[in-house]
């Protein structure tokens, strides 16, 4: 392969009347990423394309687009692994389209801070003078761990079939990082987060498609969150109530296993 | 009512609804045989039985219970407002009353023996 089809949809919301694909022709380089190839164009052809993008190594969720129809992080996908010498970028679904590739992420960060993604404790005056460390145990850091990968790429709401129907639920990202919080042994806020999921248009209607997990760059599993989130918010029980998290004598008396 | 309640209903709606759809294949030839299903005695007899009548009445419940509320999820789903909300849960309510209604009224004819 010497030349990559390079399909860009193009979009200006304040211009433009409908989306359309214009086409452009890159030269093809061993390693080459979706996001190289559009930074050719960028650099070369057209500087309009409207395209996000920051430390190219799938840390920052930044460039997260529809490659060849599915949700991907352009640094993060390789032309040669798309098997195709024609590459069709979009920007993600779900999302307002602020100019061509770039997306709003506005709606998608409100909706992250809604669930209270920080340690919620009920000694307030134990947080500002701290007497003792708030250790996790290897165990209980294994059943969060991979939720706390999550870097807000956004692919999973993307390509969530309720999201786009749904305006008000939260999407999968969100809900898996309320799974992260109320399952940190450290937390004691699930309580708070339950009355925020358990509502008409919260946690209950995520239906298990499963796509946002198959879409996931750093290999989360939101949808597997959701389901044991929901046992928990099923039962109204939280795994700890206020005052119950996890502390430790600085003196070590109680040491993590 | 909490949603998570809802869904506790709608699980468990889902499940009744199986088991006794498993006992009614079950009773058109395996515990019964299937001959007795095609008799009109047999069959009529059936609906003028109080046991019966009670299991259809059950399954009434749960069947109605189940799509209404499901059909609930599917239209908020749809459209996200507080009157659209409102709209759906009361005529959701209204729906289901007046089904079981039409339903309890239609099982306590046969089962008296008011028609048939």
């Amino acid at each position: 392969m010497d030349e990559v089809r390079l399909l860009i949809k193009r979009f200006n919301p304040q211009v433009d009347k409908k989306p359309r694909f214009q086409e452009f022709t890159v030269p093809f380089k061993e390693s080459m990423t979706v996001l190289d190839a559009i930074l050719h164009v960028r650099d070369y052809v057209d500087h309009s394309v409207g395209a996000r993008f920051s430390c190219r190594m799938a840390s920052c969720g930044s460039c997260g687009m529809k490659i060849n129809d599915r949700p991907r992080l352009a640094c993060y996908t390789r032309v040669e692994e798309l098997k195709s010498d024609t590459v069709k970028v979009e920007p993600m679904d779900n999302f307002p389209v602020i100019k061509d590739l770039a997306t709003d992420l506005d709606g998608f960060f409100a909706k992250h801070k809604e669930i209270v993604p920080r340690m919620v404790r009920a000694d307030l005056q134990e947080l500002d003078n701290p007497t003792s460390d708030y250790l996790v145990k290897p165990k209980e850091m294994e059943e969060i761990l991979q939720f706390t990968y999550c870097i807000k790429c956004g692919l999973c709401t993307s390509s969530c079939p309720t999201v786009a129907t749904d305006s008000l639920y939260p999407g999968p990202q969100a809900l898996a990082q309320a799974y992260r919080y109320v399952m940190d042994v450290r937390d004691e806020g699930a309580e708070e987060r339950f009355k925020l999921l358990d509502t008409q248009h919260g946690i209950w209607r995520c239906h298990y498609a499963g796509s946002c997990s198959a879409v996931c760059p750093k290999g989360v599993d939101p949808a597997l969150g959701i389901q044991l989130l929901k046992r928990h918010v099923m039962s109204a029980k939280p795994p700890r109530r206020a005052g119950e998290g996890a502390k430790v004598d600085l003196k070590g008396n109680k040491e993590p296993s | 009512m909490r949603e998570s309640r809802l869904m506790q209903l709608q699980y468990a709606t889902a499940i009744a609804a199986v088991v006794l759809v498993a006992l009614h294949l079950l009773m058109q030839g395996v515990l019964f045989p299937y001959s007795m299903a095609l008799s009109f005695q047999h069959v009529l007899s059936i609906y003028r039985s109080w046991i019966d009548g009670s299991m259809l009445e059950i399954l009434l419940i749960v069947v109605v219970a189940h799509g209404f509320n499901g059909l609930r999820i599917i239209l908020l789903e749809l459209r996200q407002s507080r009157a659209w909300s409102s709209w759906v849960n009361a005529g959701t309510l209204l729906a289901v009353g007046l089904a079981l209604l039409y339903g309890t009224r239609t099982v306590l004819l046969a089962v008296t023996g008011a028609v048939g």
